[in-house]
C-alpha cells in the first residue's frame, strides 16, 4: 500500500506534506471529492479565466496582447517581493519589512544610476553594478532578519514584530538619504533603461520563479524549508540545521526584494521612499492566493506566480470597473481574510478526513 | 545589612524598568533642565495617556494570548467617526454622549469582527487583524475621501486643554483606566480567567473557564479602548484622520513589551505597562527635545522595538538548542 519511505527524513515530511492527494488516491473517493479536488489544483486558472472573461465583455481591450503584457510588467516586481515572501512563510515566518527594502534599494539605485549618466545614457556599467548592489542591499537586510529569527528561534509572532520593526528602521535610513525628496530619472537610454521596458521586467520575474522553484523543489535547502516550517521541532529533532535554513531563508526573501528595488526603478523611472509602500502587503496577499499556508509548511513559487497573475488581472479587472485605490484597499484585505480563512477550513477537513 | 543588600537586589531585578526610567529622566534632567517643566511633563503625560488607554488593553491581550495589530486603523476609524458624528449631531451634551457612545459601539464591532474571526474561524490573530486593519483603513480611507475631518465642538477643545491641579483631564481618564485594569486583572475571577487562558488554553479550558469568551472578549475590549484612544486624541487635535496613530498598535507592543510583560503570554501586569510606556515616552521626547527629530527619531522608535522584542524572544524561549 504505501511508498517505501526515502532514506531521509526530510523526504519525508516532503511526502506527508504532499499527503493529502496520495491519502485519497488509495480510498474510493466520491464525485464531490472529486471536483473539490480539482478545485483545488485549478482554481487559480479558472479564477483567470473568469475574470479575464468578466473583463473583456465590460472592456473587450482587456483581452488585447498589450494589456496583458502591461499587467504582467506592473505586477512583475510584486512578483519577484512575493517570490521571496513565499519563502519566508513556507519556512513558518513573515517578513513585513520588504515594502521598506524596496524603496532604499530603489532610491540608492537611482543615486547610483544619475550619478554616472552621460548626456542623458545611462551606461551598462551602472545598470549592471546597481543590480549587484540592489541584491545585496536585498540581503544585508534579510540576513539581519534571519539572523534575528535563527537567534530568537521566534514563532510567526516574533517574525511579524521583528520585521515590521526593521520595516520601520529601514524607511527612516530610506528617508535620512534623500530627505523625503523625489528623484526623476536624468536619463533618456541605456541599458538600466531597458530593465524596465518592453518584455524585460516579465522576463526577470519568470527567470526569478524558476531558479527559486527548483531550489524548493530539487534542493535539499527546499526540502528542508518546508519541514521546517510544519514543525520546527521535529526538524530540529530529525538533524536539521534549522537556524541556517531560516538564515537562508529570509536572505533570498531580501534578495528577492532588493531585485524589485532596482527593477521598479527602471520600470517606473523615478525613485522615492513611497515606492516600496504597500508591497509587503501585495506580497502577502499573492502568496496567499497562491494557496501557501500562511502556517508554513506548504506552498510553491508556481501557484504563487499564478496568485500574481490572479491579483494582476483582478485590480485591473477592478480599475476597469472603476473601483477606486482606497476602496482596492478593502478588497485585498478581505482576499487575505477569505483565503486564510478558507485554509484553515480546509485543513480541519483533511483532518477529519484522516480521522476517519 | 545584608538583608537590606537582599532587598535592593530584589528590588532591582524585579523592576529594571523603573530604574531605567529614574535613571533617563534624571539624565535628561542633568542634561536639560526644561524637560521637566510642568508644561512638557504635563504634554508628555497627554501623548502617554492617549496611546496608554491602548497600551493597556493590548497588555491584556498579550497576557491572554490574543494580539491586534488592527489597533491603529480602529483608532483613527474612531477619531474619523467621533469627529464625523460630532458635527453632524450637534454641540448639546446629549448629542455628543450618544455620539460617544456610538463611535465607541462601532469600534467594538470592529474588535467582535476580529474575535469572531480568530476565536471561531480559528485564524492567526496576526494575519487576521492585519487584514482586518488593511479592509479598516480602507474603508476610512473611502468614508472620509482621504481628508482630515475637524470638529469645533467648544466641550471637546475644553476637555482636551482644560487642566485639573496641573494635570490634563485626560491623564485622569488614564489613571481612571489603568486603576479599573488593575483591578480586574488582578481582583476578578474574570481576570484570573485570563491570566489562565494565556499560560496555558488546555488546562484553562480543562479547569473550566470558558475559554472562547475569554479570548472574544479580548477584542471587544481591544475594540473599545481603541475607541476611548481615539476620542481622548479627537480632544487635544480635534481633529481625525487616517494617517494619525499608524504606529499605535507597535508602541502599545513595545510599551508592553519593555514593561516586562512576555509575548508569550500567562504573565505580566498591566502597571508594568505604564511604566514601559513611561520610559518609551521619556526616550522618544526626550531625544525630541536633544533635537534628534523626524526620520530619526522615527528610527530609533523601530530600534527600540526591534531590541526589546528580541531580547524578549531570546530570554523567555523555551527550546534552548
Amino acid at each position: 500500500m504505501r511508498r517505501q519511505l526515502p532514506k531521509r527524513s526530510c523526504r519525508l515530511q516532503f511526502q506527508i506534506e504532499r499527503g493529502g492527494r496520495y491519502m485519497e488516491s488509495n480510498v474510493i473517493v466520491s464525485r464531490r471529492k472529486k471536483l473539490i479536488g480539482v478545485l483545488r489544483e485549478w482554481g487559480l486558472v479558472f479564477s483567470i479565466i473568469i475574470i479575464t472573461v468578466i473583463a473583456t465583455i465590460i472592456r473587450p481591450a482587456f483581452l488585447s496582447g498589450q494589456n496583458m503584457l502591461n499587467i504582467l510588467r506592473a505586477y512583475s516586481t510584486i512578483g519577484i517581493a512575493s517570490f521571496g515572501m513565499a519563502y519566508a512563510v513556507i519556512g513558518g515566518g513573515m517578513d513585513l519589512s520588504i515594502g521598506s527594502t524596496i524603496s532604499l534599494t530603489a532610491v540608492i539605485t537611482m543615486l547610483i544610476v544619475n550619478s554616472s549618466t552621460v548626456a542623458t545614457v545611462a551606461p551598462a556599467s551602472a545598470a549592471l553594478l546597481v543590480l549587484l548592489v540592489g541584491i545585496l542591499i536585498g540581503a544585508t537586510i534579510g540576513a539581519i532578519n534571519g539572523a534575528i529569527m535563527a537567534a530568537v528561534n521566534g514563532k510567526l509572532a516574533e517574525s511579524f514584530i521583528i520585521t515590521y520593526a526593521m520595516q520601520i528602521v529601514v524607511g527612516a535610513i530610506a528617508q535620512a538619504i534623500v530627505r523625503g525628496n523625489f528623484q526623476a530619472a536624468q536619463y533618456r537610454s541605456g541599458l538600466f533603461k531597458e530593465f524596465g521596458i518592453g518584455i524585460t521586467p516579465v522576463l526577470f520575474m519568470l527567470a526569478v520563479a524558476l531558479i527559486m522553484q527548483f531550489l524548493l523543489v530539487k534542493t535539499k535547502f527546499g526540502r528542508s524549508l518546508y519541514f521546517l516550517g510544519s514543525n520546527m521541532s521535529a526538524a530540529k529533532m530529525a538533524g536539521l540545521k534549522v537556524r541556517k535554513v531560516r538564515f537562508l531563508a529570509h536572505t533570498i526573501c531580501g534578495m528577492c526584494a532588493g531585485l524589485a528595488g532596482v527593477i521598479v526603478v527602471a520600470r517606473v523611472g523615478s525613485a522615492s521612499v513611497l515606492q516600496g509602500q504597500n508591497y509587503e502587503l501585495d506580497a502577502l496577499v499573492c502568496v496567499a492566493i497562491g494557496g501557501t499556508s500562511l502556517d508554513g509548511g506548504t506552498g510553491s513559487i508556481m501557484r504563487t506566480l499564478l496568485g500574481v497573475m490572479v491579483v494582476g488581472f483582478m485590480m485591473t479587472a477592478l480599475n476597469i470597473l472603476g473601483v477606486q485605490s482606497n476602496a482596492q484597499l478593502i478588497v485585498r484585505g478581505a482576499i487575505i481574510v477569505s483565503a486564510v480563512a478558507l485554509d484553515v477550513l480546509n485543513k480541519n477537513l483533511k483532518l477529519r478526513e484522516v480521522a476517519q | 545589612m545584608s538583608n537590606k543588600r537582599a532587598g535592593l537586589n530584589k528590588f532591582i531585578n524585579e523592576q529594571p524598568v523603573l530604574l531605567l526610567f529614574v535613571f533617563f529622566v534624571l539624565i535628561m534632567v542633568v542634561i536639560k533642565p526644561s524637560f521637566v517643566s510642568i508644561n512638557n511633563v504635563k504634554n508628555v503625560l497627554i501623548d502617554v495617556s492617549i496611546y496608554g488607554v491602548s497600551a493597556l488593553a493590548m497588555t491584556i491581550a498579550i497576557i491572554t494570548g490574543a494580539f491586534d495589530l488592527s489597533l491603529s486603523a480602529n483608532f483613527a476609524w474612531g477619531q474619523i467617526f467621533f469627529c464625523f458624528l460630532l458635527n453632524s449631531w450637534g454641540e448639546t451634551p446629549g448629542a455628543m454622549l450618544a455620539a460617544l457612545v456610538v463611535m465607541l459601539l462601532s469600534c467594538i464591532l470592529v474588535g467582535a469582527f476580529n474575535g469572531f474571526v480568530v476565536v471561531f474561524l480559528r485564524v492567526h490573530a496576526f494575519i487576521a487583524t492585519m487584514a482586518t486593519g488593511i479592509i479598516l483603513k480602507g474603508f476610512s480611507l473611502v468614508f472620509t475621501g482621504g481628508n482630515m475631518i475637524s470638529t469645533s465642538n467648544p466641550y471637546i477643545r475644553m476637555m482636551g486643554r482644560g487642566t485639573f491641579l496641573g494635570l490634563s483631564y485626560l491623564t485622569y481618564i488614564f489613571i481612571g483606566f489603568v486603576l479599573l485594569a488593575y483591578y480586574v486583572m488582578t481582583f476578578t475571577r474574570f481576570g484570573r480567567g485570563l491570566y489562565a487562558t494565556g499560560g496555558n488554553r488546555k488546562a484553562a479550558e480543562l479547569s473550566g473557564i470558558n475559554v472562547n469568551f475569554s479570548r472574544f472578549s479580548i477584542f471587544l475590549i481591544l475594540g473599545f479602548a481603541a475607541g476611548i484612544s481615539g476620542a481622548m486624541f479627537v480632544c487635544l487635535m480635534r481633529a481625525g484622520s487616517v494617517l494619525y496613530g499608524t504606529d499605535l498598535a507597535l508602541t502599545c507592543v513595545a510599551a508592553t513589551v519593555v514593561g516586562g510583560t512576555p509575548l508569550t503570554g500567562g504573565k505580566g501586569s498591566v502597571l508594568r505597562t505604564v511604566i514601559g510606556i513611561l520610559l518609551i515616552y521619556v526616550l522618544y521626547k526626550g531625544l525630541a527635545f536633544l533635537g534628534l527629530q523626524g526620520y530619526y527619531n522615527t528610527m530609533i522608535r523601530g530600534l527600540v522595538l526591534l531590541t526589546v522584542v528580541s531580547l524578549d524572544a531570546f530570554m523567555t524561549r523555551k527550546d534552548r538548542w
